[in-house]
């Protein structure tokens, strides 16, 4: 009787607020389709499609990434340089390999072993974001700041300021070969967020990671080692932009030095679309995965739409700025 | 305890399976050397195009005012005709021949008013500054994927245009005057996009004085 007394129109109302609430990343990808279809007739079609999610697959590598450390109320904002410098080490060791003309020594680099040091070059980047964040209190915004400084350098540096191109066929193959009907890149960043879900909803440190950012002292005290997850957190960030990198500089056969430059952005747009709450604790990859495709559609809407680059800027702006409007709006009704 | 021994000997052949299976080494002069006898000769490969591909083609080359005439009459099925380009982007090349009177001499053009044109059309021939990969393009004849990276595609272009500035034109700037009725023959670059036929500058491959 009670819950019956309870169930007033105004109550209803917030049940179905909150329900339209948690869909709101969907609906607004409907809408946005919609009505993009409705002004290019290119948009609806598989070659299209397939096309977006191919320009997708990078971003949604690094915001699963993004979406882990701002899920510890952390922030990210290296990736793009540490995609950039990921992929130079791939291109460069495949290509040229290493010269040791003291010892009249050459170290070639097989596919496996350059796409190996590329990942390890962005995990080691990543921990040590991770480590001087948790070992020197560093404000996550600075430390990764500063690596975001320090790996853009190192890129100009191995690359000496040109593109590394022609890295062969197989090499290409992994940003531009399809396996089943699908895109290889859309089944890397396919596994990519299979994985994180499952690591993020089924696993203890999953949990570990949530709790962190809601509550990070509670965390300390139940006995979390908070700086062990945190540095596990940046250096899978690492990684997974370093695995962008390798994906980009595939599909371009050739190591850009200006590559992933505003990447971060689009990660962390990504991540506040997909309503991960940017002070920790609360958020999904699957959102993520959502917000990742809405700027993909956006992005891919304009061109189609004849829109200036300038002008795509300025929409992206803003979309961003709804987003994290709503998501506070949220917060505050929560 | 033994599963955790197991969990490392486990990790420890893998990572020497992938250590392995990731490096090779090799003598750095023998490297090298390989590597010098591979390398691509733009300069050659430059030379050759210009002599053996596309002189051939130049005398097939469209009549520049009967080319602009097509664009305005028919732009899209002229453009697909008649011009060439790499990728997907609106910039497109046309070879093209031509006849015409000499009216100004420029610091880096000439300019011409084509024969027995009734729109007097005064176009450019490009007498300095030659860059871009409008020669290399417009022909349609070379293609990228004869090359194994972009770098030595480039480098043709640039090696063209070094040929063009050192052998076709110094020859030409140094005889031509104003009412010289010229031959030419060379590329041009449009916008299909945005087609503007109103500073028409030929990049030219050929170049003849026939009345002065």
């Amino acid at each position: 009787m009670q819950a019956l007394a309870k169930s007033t129109p105004e109550s209803n109302m917030k049940k179905y607020g909150s329900s339209l609430a948690k869909f709101q990343s969907l609906i607004a990808l409907v809408i946005l389709c919609l009505t993009i279809s409705l002004l290019s007739d290119k948009f609806f079609t598989v070659d299209n499609a397939w096309n977006v999610m191919r320009q997708i697959s990078v971003n949604i590598c690094i915001a699963t990434g993004m979406t882990l450390v701002v899920l510890t109320a952390g922030i990210d904002l290296s990736v793009g340089s540490v995609l950039a410098l990921a992929g130079a080490i791939t291109a460069g060791l495949l290509r040229n390999g290493i010269e040791i003309p003291a010892g009249n020594l050459y170290i070639g680099f097989t596919l496996l072993g350059a796409v190996v040091a590329g990942l390890l070059t962005g995990a080691l980047l990543g921990a040590f974001n991770g480590w001087t964040i948790t070992r020197f209190k560093v404000p996550p915004f600075v430390a990764t700041l500063a690596v975001l400084t320090i790996a853009r350098g190192f890129t100009m540096l191995w690359t000496k300021g040109f593109p590394i191109s022609s890295l062969g066929e197989n090499f290409a193959f992994l940003g531009t070969g399809w396996f089943l009907g699908i895109p290889l890149p859309v089944w890397i960043s396919g596994i990519i967020v299979i994985a994180a879900v499952v690591v993020t909803n089924k696993t203890r440190f999953g949990r570990y990671v949530y709790a962190i950012g809601g509550n990070e002292n509670a965390a300390k005290l139940s006995g979390i080692n908070i700086n062990r997850i945190k540095i596990a957190v940046y250096t899978i960030a690492g990684g997974l932009a370093a695995i962008g990198g390798i994906i980009v500089t595939s599909r371009l056969d050739s190591a850009q030095p200006n590559a992933g430059i505003t990447y971060e952005l689009d990660a962390i747009a990504a991540v506040v679309i997909g309503g991960t709450s940017l002070s920790g604790g609360r958020g999904s990859i699957m959102g993520t995965v959502l917000g990742a495709i809405i700027i993909g559609v956006l992005n891919n809407g304009l061109v189609l739409l004849n829109v200036s680059p300038f002008w795509q800027q300025v929409v992206k702006g803003f979309v961003i700025l709804l987003a994290v409007m709503i998501d506070k709006a949220n917060s505050k009704n929560d | 305890m033994q599963k955790k021994a197991i969990k490392n000997i486990a990790a420890i052949v893998l990572l020497l399976v992938v250590a392995y299976n990731s490096v090779y080494f090799k003598k750095l002069d023998e490297v090298k050397a390989a590597a010098v006898s591979k390398e691509f000769d733009a300069v050659t490969y430059a030379s050759n195009y210009l002599t053996v591909k596309l002189t051939p083609q130049l005398s097939n080359a469209i009549e520049l005012q009967e080319l602009i005439q097509k664009v305005h009459a028919e732009p899209e099925s002229t453009f697909q005709k008649y011009s060439h380009a790499l990728g997907i982007g609106n910039i497109k090349y046309f070879l093209v021949k031509g006849e015409g009177v000499i009216t100004a001499i420029g610091d880096d053009a000439v300019s011409l008013l084509l024969k027995n044109d009734s729109a007097q059309k005064e176009i450019k021939i490009a007498t300095e500054f030659v860059f871009g990969n409008a020669v290399r393009d417009a022909s349609g004849l070379i293609n990228i994927n004869e090359f194994n990276n972009t770098m030595d595609f480039n480098n043709v272009s640039a090696e063209i245009n070094k040929i063009i500035r050192s052998e076709v034109l110094p020859p030409f700037k140094s005889r031509v005057k104003k009412g010289d009725l010229v031959q030419f023959a060379g590329a041009i670059e449009l916008n299909q996009a945005h087609v503007s036929l109103e500073e028409i500058e030929v990049v030219p491959v050929g170049l003849k004085i026939v009345k002065q």
